[in-house]
């Protein structure tokens, strides 16, 4: 099959998912009002409320939701083949993805712009509100652990990514001092910083580079269990960017670097699709199985467990995404001028990541093919080599491809970790500050969460972490849809659309936890001997993590099988009135 | 090309001028309002705390300041009053 025809099945689903089913449920169910005042409009503050057009709004919120989930989901589930991660991401989206993120922002507008700890207060319960701020720190920590991992042991170790890194960081500093000190015109600022940019990835290409950041990597021969010197050492440079991107003002380091960063990765995701479109190549089973085996065994590479549930929180962000819930809800939503325009927003944000998410399955099958794959151990380096491979055909050499693939997912990853730390050190002093008042220094905050998070990058495997971050993002995307639900719930409208894709997400996410969680710890029991002393204690905290989440997803579904009474009853007494 | 035609393609080109604008630089801009926002807030707070009922610098410095701060008053005390939750923090 040509790989056209996959980005083309792609476009249908956008097709028919957005204009078709997406407009009916926003048109018959919804009924947005243009003429109706939105939280942005009614409690305009400059701060918290304010109206931005519906085109800023549509980049501002795919910017927001796509990170290295939709790119990393889709490289490891091709391990059950092709297919499966295929229909997921495109089914995925067209009912239930969609439905969550543009949920999220009516419920946020209808509701004047109350934040998901306020709503789950007032659908479901009071606890709810503390088990899902619980639930949303061990969320954040996971994604530092998945997203540390990737770019701490994967991609900071190859020798021709750290320069190019490292500059990218500079050079955000440098666009900072030049928009917020030196009032140099954002045109020029864009300019010369990209450009300098890419002369950093490119001198990391060069040989002399490579082997200084070689000779580094060798520098020690130590290692303890599976963390070597230069997995550690790379590994804690992340967190000490993470640690600066925490403490220092927005305007200083994370939004300056940041803005670099999105400009390197948006010609990179341009550059690739145009790439692919030159190429047309054919994806055939023996580039690529459409489908492997029901435990996702692909070559030497070992089993990754049930197709049912793991695949659907492999892959989270391409098909949904919790995150993109806190984001709708919190962001957009206070955002939004008027009604009508949430589904383009919301839903057309969606869409879109749902074509990057085919984008990286076809980096993975076209692009680097079953034998490479297997090769790079199922990695995230796989999508640096698949999109290098994309970039040739629009002129650009592999050897700075390659390079440009992995500062790319790097820089990627890093955007949302700044915040995630940022977003871990306020929420710590929050729940713990009045019992530890330690924890309400900016820095200890910060250290804390990155000790934490270290912990998991050094112990826990990347495939249990990684699943586990799937299943927590897709427990907190389930928790959005009960709250969309609850609302529709107590309007006496119709709800269908919202529950039965949280009742399947709930489900799933449920299963994919209790399994994850019972395979860690019993391979801590049962093969501690057997195993290094660091995957010993990565299983344990992998387990607890698991088994936290499980419970507090229990008592939340005990709540809210309380609130959905309440609720219908509350909406029965509406239609009652009306 | 028609008029109308111009039109469509100056539009599409605004959008897609919009949108870039949106994932690149948006939230630079909003953070620098929020930033700006949020000082003068903390300034009406600390002049006219007392329409709010906390304790202040002397009222005379917070009477001459008064003219200015005005237009601002409805919105500043809209934003302190509002209950805010841990949540608010990711946007």
């Amino acid at each position: 099959m040509n790989s056209l025809i996959i980005l083309l099945i792609g476009v249908l689903g956008i097709a028919v998912g957005y204009g078709f089913y997406a407009r009916t449920i926003d048109k018959n169910i919804i009924q947005p009002d243009p003429k109706k005042a939105t939280p942005a409009t009614m409690y305009m503050d400059g701060v918290d409320f304010t109206p931005a057009s519906r085109n800023v709004l549509y980049g501002y919120q795919f910017k927001s939701i796509a990170a290295l989930g939709p790119i990393v989901g889709p490289i490891v589930a091709v391990r059950w083949g092709w297919l499966p991660a295929l229909l997921w991401i495109v089914f995925g989206t067209f009912f239930i993805g969609w439905v969550q993120d543009y949920s999220s922002i009516i419920l946020g507008v209808r509701e004047e712009g109350k934040t998901f700890g306020a709503l789950s207060y007032k659908l479901i319960s009071p606890r709810a509100r503390t088990i899902l701020l619980i639930f949303i720190y061990l969320y954040l920590l996971l994604i530092m652990g998945a997203f540390g991992k990737i770019v701490g042991y994967d991609l900071m170790t190859k020798p021709a990514v750290p320069l190019g890194v490292l500059f990218v960081m500079g050079v955000g500093l440098l666009a900072g001092q030049m928009t917020y000190r030196w009032k140099i015109d954002i045109l020029i600022t864009s300019v010369v910083t990209v450009i300098l940019a890419f002369v950093g990835i490119w001198l990391g290409t060069l040989t002399g580079v490579q082997n200084f950041f070689t000779n580094i990597n060798e520098l020690f021969g130590f290692s303890f269990g599976d963390v070597t010197w230069a997995r550690m050492l790379w590994s804690i440079v992340v967190l000490v960017i993470c640690y600066f991107g925490a403490v220092l003002p927005i305007w200083r380091w994370a939004q300056p670097i940041n803005y670099v960063s999105f400009w390197i990765v948006f010609l990179g995701i341009i550059g690739g699709t145009v790439g692919l479109l030159l190429w047309r190549p054919t994806i055939d089973a023996a580039a690529f199985p459409a489908l492997t085996t029901w435990d996702g065994k692909l070559g030497e590479l070992g089993a990754l467990g049930p197709m049912w549930p793991l695949l659907f929180v492999t892959i989270a962000c391409g098909a949904i995404s919790g995150w993109h819930s806190l984001v709708s809800s919190s962001g957009t939503a206070r955002q939004i001028e008027k009604e009508t325009d949430a589904l383009p927003v919301g839903g057309g944000a969606m869409f879109l990541e749902m074509f990057v998410a085919v984008l990286s399955l076809l980096a993975a099958t076209v692009g680097v093919g079953a034998a490479r794959y297997v090769e790079l151990n199922a990695g995230a380096f796989v999508f640096a080599e698949g999109l290098s491979k994309f970039l040739t055909y629009v002129g650009i050499p592999e050897s700075f491809g390659l390079p440009y693939g992995a500062v790319f997912l790097t820089l990627m990853a890093l955007t949302i970790m700044y915040l995630v730390v940022r977003f871990m050190r306020v929420a710590s002093a929050e729940f713990l500050g009045d019992a530890v008042p330690a924890l309400k220094n900016v820095h200890i905050g910060t250290i804390v969460a990155l000790a934490l998070s270290l912990l998991l990058i050094w112990t826990g495997y990347w495939s249990h972490v990684w699943i586990l971050f799937g299943s927590s993002n897709q427990l907190m995307a389930a928790l959005a849809l009960l709250l969309a639900s609850l609302w529709l719930m107590t309007k006496a409208k119709n709800y269908t659309w919202t529950f039965v894709p949280f009742v399947f997400m709930f489900l799933t996410t449920m299963a994919a936890l209790a399994r994850t969680s019972y395979v860690v710890l019993r391979d801590a029991i049962t093969k501690g001997a057997e195993l290094p002393i660091d995957k010993v204690i990565g299983n344990y905290v992998a387990g607890v993590i698991g088994v936290v989440l499980f419970l507090a997803a229990l008592y939340l579904a005990v709540d809210a099988v309380r609130a959905i009474q309440t609720r219908l009853a509350e909406g029965r007494a509406t239609a009652g009135t009306d | 090309m028609t008029e109308e035609e111009k039109n469509i393609l100056k539009k599409l080109g605004m959008s897609a001028i919009e949108f870039i604008y949106g994932m690149a630089g948006h939230d630079m801009t909003r953070f620098a309002l929020k930033t700006r926002g949020s000082m003068e807030h903390l300034f009406i707070l600390i002049t006219m705390g007392d329409l709010l009922g906390v304790p202040i610098l002397p009222p005379y410095y917070s009477l001459r300041l008064l003219p200015y701060v005005v237009p601002q008053i409805s919105t500043w005390k809209r934003r302190m009053l509002r209950e805010k939750d841990l949540t608010d923090a990711l946007a």
